[in-house]
């Protein structure tokens, strides 16, 4: 009976739900998905991370290169975020070009690195104008089940944290870069952003973590994030339904929370490889 | 507490000082119903920022692209100088969200609305623009809304002071820049877009001052509209 | 979206009407639409209204290497982009025959006539040159897109400044607009495209035909000529058969209409100099008119600022009287591994008693969060004991297993503990 209620009506399925506080899958309004993340997933990376948030899963792989920088920013390294959504995760996605949820996907992990300035750029550069890395920030979703943003970021900030770059240097006589393997070291991460998104229902209820189906049935989406100082890196809110300024600080209280969650898990995990070792 | 609170309330005041002498919105302008082939167009200027929508239906709609239920909305938005890009795309999604909250697209199901916006120049606060010049074009055209809406750019300067309606100059030597939509019944946020970053504070007083300012847009929204169906100039 | 069809009662009327040399806006045969020439804000922006067809071109350019077989020379790219604005039936992102053509005709009307000293655009030989990019928006098509195009794309090549740029040795300094003014392009004539639509196989002849005519015309016949009479490009279409005469004659109108135009356009051109020289403000907020009651501008307005930090903090301290939650404490399984949340549910390895532990603490009240967490923190601290004692011993186990990892366990690490931990479980619960 309640299998054909939901497949029927699906809106008001979860409207039952919310009318007594609580989602279909048992969770409370304001209440994550268990997260879990593993490091260093892939060996042949610089830095990985895999971050499951209930069903969702993200995986996440850094490869550094060494290149030239560009003629504008002479004394600057990049960072190239790319989101991949393949057919595996779902079957809503197609092969084929990226599609538009990846492309906006891919350009909000952009935006934070850039706004929340994770990674100092000049941090990157080894040879003013002649050499410098290039991190290849590779997250493909293997699960898809909503709120793939909070995950990748996750699974970003934990893969930066655990990548480890070799010692570089510029040969004086023939200019030709020397790596010298045996002496690694991390990458200085700035600031520690993590995202929290929100969906709202029917114009007034607020949850938070959002499943795929939540999603598709919401009326508007918003994604907070925000780092270890109490400073929002981004507020994105694509459009949908008004909120109010205190709907809105709501929110930023339930970001404030989760990030502190996030922030110990990472901490907690980095140092539990370490003592492995 | 309540010693805490007026403290904090104090310190509040002391920074709307430093603010109050920056925030004024450059002069802006509209011409609506000035394309003879869209259904509705209008053409923006926000300082020397200008933008030009024009809407286009309902008319039919690709079977592929069909929504049983309600109209589907397209939105393109082409930049001066080659092809659109990535950053074009995410901007065309929160003009689509946008409008697609505030029209009543389930008058028109199993129908395509087209609402291309061209920029004309870019002097900073684009995407207000873009949204300002995307609402008059909706109301040229006729379309049914359950509210306005209209954009409004604040930047945050190195020293912490608020820039409403921000030049590229101004948006240049930023810290932080926000974008949000402001619907007109009861001047809630509808869309936000952000870059570089802030505290809840600043944000908190960047919403209460495009709040602000979006009463000064929905005023002249008025006044274009009242003077358009006025008998004289 | 389709374009909507022309009734046949329709064609049948505008046919009749230029039979008896009638047009519908009350033209006469070779009389063109009002011309409009107005400039934007930056210098190589201008936009074309020919009646109700308007079009907006925008000169850009950048540094690139030269094309191999010509070294010396600057790049010119034209691209003429048919804007679903314009016309509901011009689609996004698709070539369509119509925006061959107009790209085709507008490249031989501009480049082909070498009406851009090129050479002059050459930087440092075989390296670095401008290319100059020609992006032409049609905003509005009423009939004779290409006309109003070529006149827009010519006027903003006129009107466009590059950056100056410096040698030295082998550094090439570009000098933005504050430190050295721009230095417009050489041009050395000004090609301009005339259209003409021909009706009833070549019988009836109409200038600057407007969207309606062109859609029932048979033929269209472009000539592209600059003032001194030197045809640039000429293009027949539509598979009409032209007399000689029909096309000396055209030709003939054709050079009129040019020398009028180009006197317009240096006209504009002067205007806005002069504008410019003044300092005064010119661009397309300017150019709208004041006088439609379809139009208004609003002067700088100051936004009303008190209260505004009050209410800013006023709605942070409102959020601010809730407790903050409490945040859990993650568990780490296994090293590498680590989960948090409420509804913990174990990933790969299976720990039924948790779970049960993990419902109760749902259905309990917020009040005792707190009591929670510190069941929680002691457990972890037994299990993570657990753990690491376990892995201690599981280390042999997989060395049995996976020979060859036992050198990698530096990066593979957290796979094989997982593993080891799955076994290391069912030891627990014997």
């Amino acid at each position: 009976m309640a299998a054909g209620f939901k497949t029927a009506e699906p809106l008001e399925y979860h409207r039952s739900f919310l009318k007594e506080n609580c989602r279909p899958d048992g969770r409370e309004l304001s209440e994550f998905r268990s997260t879990t993340l593993n490091i260093g997933s892939i060996s042949t990376a610089d830095g990985s991370a895999l971050v499951k948030l209930g069903n969702t899963t993200i995986i996440c792989g850094i490869k550094a290169e060494l290149t030239n920088p560009t003629v504008d920013a002479p004394g600057k390294g990049y960072i190239v975020p790319n989101v991949d959504l393949p057919p595996l995760c779902s079957s809503r996605f197609r092969p084929g070009p990226p599609g538009e949820q990846a492309q906006a996907a891919s350009q909000f992990i952009a935006d934070i690195i850039e706004s929340s300035e994770v990674i100092k750029k000049e941090d990157l550069c080894i040879g003013r104008g002649k050499l410098c890395w290039v991190l290849y920030c590779d997250i493909m979703c293997l699960d898809y089940d909503g709120n793939i943003l909070d995950a990748c970021v996750v699974a970003l900030l934990a893969a930066l944290k655990t990548t480890q770059l070799p010692e570089v240097t510029i040969n004086k006589e023939t200019s030709a870069p020397e790596v010298n393997f045996e002496k690694k070291h991390k990458l200085n991460i700035h600031r520690h952003p993590v995202s929290v998104s929100f969906c709202i229902f029917d114009d007034s209820i607020l949850i938070v973590d959002p499943t795929a189906e939540e999603e598709s049935l919401s009326t508007a989406r918003l994604t907070v994030v925000m780092d270890e100082e109490d400073q929002l890196c981004s507020l994105h809110k694509p459009g949908g339904t008004p909120l109010s300024g205190e709907k809105l600080q709501e929110c930023i209280k339930r970001a404030t929370a989760r990030k502190g969650e996030i922030h110990k898990l990472i901490e907690k995990v980095i140092k539990s490889m370490k003592t492995a070792q | 507490v309540s010693f805490l609170r007026r403290s904090k309330f104090e310190e509040g005041g002391m920074m709307e000082v430093s603010a109050s002498n920056n925030v004024s919105l450059r002069e802006f302008g509209c011409e609506q119903n000035l394309l003879s082939r869209p259904d509705g167009s209008a053409s923006f200027v926000q300082g020397d920022t200008s933008v030009m929508a024009g809407v286009y239906g309902p008319a039919e709609v690709k079977v592929s692209k069909e929504i049983y239920d309600r109209a589907t909305l397209e939105v393109l938005l082409q930049p001066k100088v080659g092809p659109a890009g990535v950053r074009e795309q995410s901007q065309e999604q929160c003009v689509r969200e946008t409008c697609e909250a505030a029209l009543l697209l389930s008058l028109h199901p199993r129908s395509s609305l087209t609402l291309i916006l061209q920029v004309l120049h870019d002097d900073g606060s684009l995407l207000s623009c873009c949204l300002n010049a995307a609402c008059m074009a909706l109301m040229d055209a006729g379309l049914s809304m359950s509210c306005l809406f209209c954009g409004v750019t604040c930047a945050i300067g190195a020293d912490g002071d608020i820039i409403a309606d921000p030049t590229a100059a101004q948006e240049k030597e930023s810290r932080a820049l926000m974008t949000f939509a402001i619907d007109s019944t009861e001047r809630r946020v509808m869309m936000s877009s952000t870059k570089g970053s802030f505290s809840v504070q600043e944000l908190q007083e960047c919403v209460a001052v495009s709040q602000k300012a979006s009463e000064k847009v929905f005023q002249f929204y008025r006044d274009s509209v009242r003077r358009r169906y006025s008998k004289n100039l | 979206m389709k374009e909507t069809p022309l009734s046949n009662c329709e064609r049948d009327f505008l046919l009749r009407a230029i039979e008896e040399k009638k047009r519908l806006d009350g033209r006469q045969t070779y009389d063109y639409r009002k011309l409009k020439i107005t400039f934007g804000t930056d210098y190589g922006c201008c936009f074309v209204d020919l009646g109700q067809t308007r079009v907006m071109a925008q000169v850009s350019c950048e540094l690139v290497a030269p094309k191999e077989n010509r070294p010396t020379e600057g790049i010119l790219f034209f691209n003429i982009e048919l804007s679903p604005m314009a016309s509901p039936s011009f689609e996004q992102g698709r070539q369509s025959e119509l925006s061959v053509k107009l790209n085709r005709q507008l490249e031989r009307c501009l480049r082909n006539s070498k009406c851009i000293d090129t050479e002059s655009l050459c930087v440092v030989s075989g390296e670095k040159v401008w290319q100059v990019r020609v992006d032409v928006h049609t905003l509005n098509n009423d009939g004779n897109l290409m006309d109003a195009a070529s006149v827009a794309a010519i006027t903003a090549l006129c009107h466009f400044r590059r950056p100056d740029v410096a040698i030295q040795g082998e550094e090439v300094t570009v000098f933005s607009p504050e430190e050295r003014d721009p230095i417009p392009l050489s041009v050395y004539h000004m090609p301009i495209s005339v259209s003409f639509a021909f009706f009833q196989q070549g019988t009836f002849l109409l200038v600057d035909p407007c969207e309606r005519e062109e859609r029932v015309m048979d033929g269209l016949l472009m000539i592209a000529m600059n003032k001194h009479r030197e045809i640039c490009s000429i293009q027949s279409s539509g598979g009409i058969m032209l007399l000689k005469d029909q096309v000396m004659r055209c030709s003939k109108i054709a050079s009129v209409k040019v020398s009028e135009i180009t006197e317009l356009i240096s006209q504009a051109l002067l205007n806005d100099k002069a504008a410019r020289k003044a300092g005064g403000k010119c661009g397309f907020a300017e150019s709208m008119p004041q006088d439609r009651i379809t139009a208004l501008k609003m002067d700088q307005t100051d936004v009303e600022m008190t209260n505004v930090s009050q209410t800013g903090s006023g709605v942070i301290l409102q959020g601010d009287e809730a407790p903050p939650p409490t945040v859990p404490s993650p568990v780490v399984p296994v090293p590498g591994v680590g989960q948090v949340g409420q509804g913990l549910q174990s990933w790969g390895l299976e720990e039924e008693e948790e779970d049960d532990d993990d419902e109760e603490e749902e259905s309990s009240g917020d009040d005792q969060v707190e009591e929670v967490t510190q069941i929680k923190l002691s457990e972890k601290d037994k299990k993570e004991a657990a753990v690491v004692e376990i892995s201690d011993s599981e280390e042999e186990e997989v060395v049995i297993l996976y020979p060859e990892t036992t050198e990698k366990s530096k990066n593979s690490g957290s796979r094989s503990d997982q593993k080891g931990a799955a076994a290391s479980k069912k030891r627990q619960k014997k």
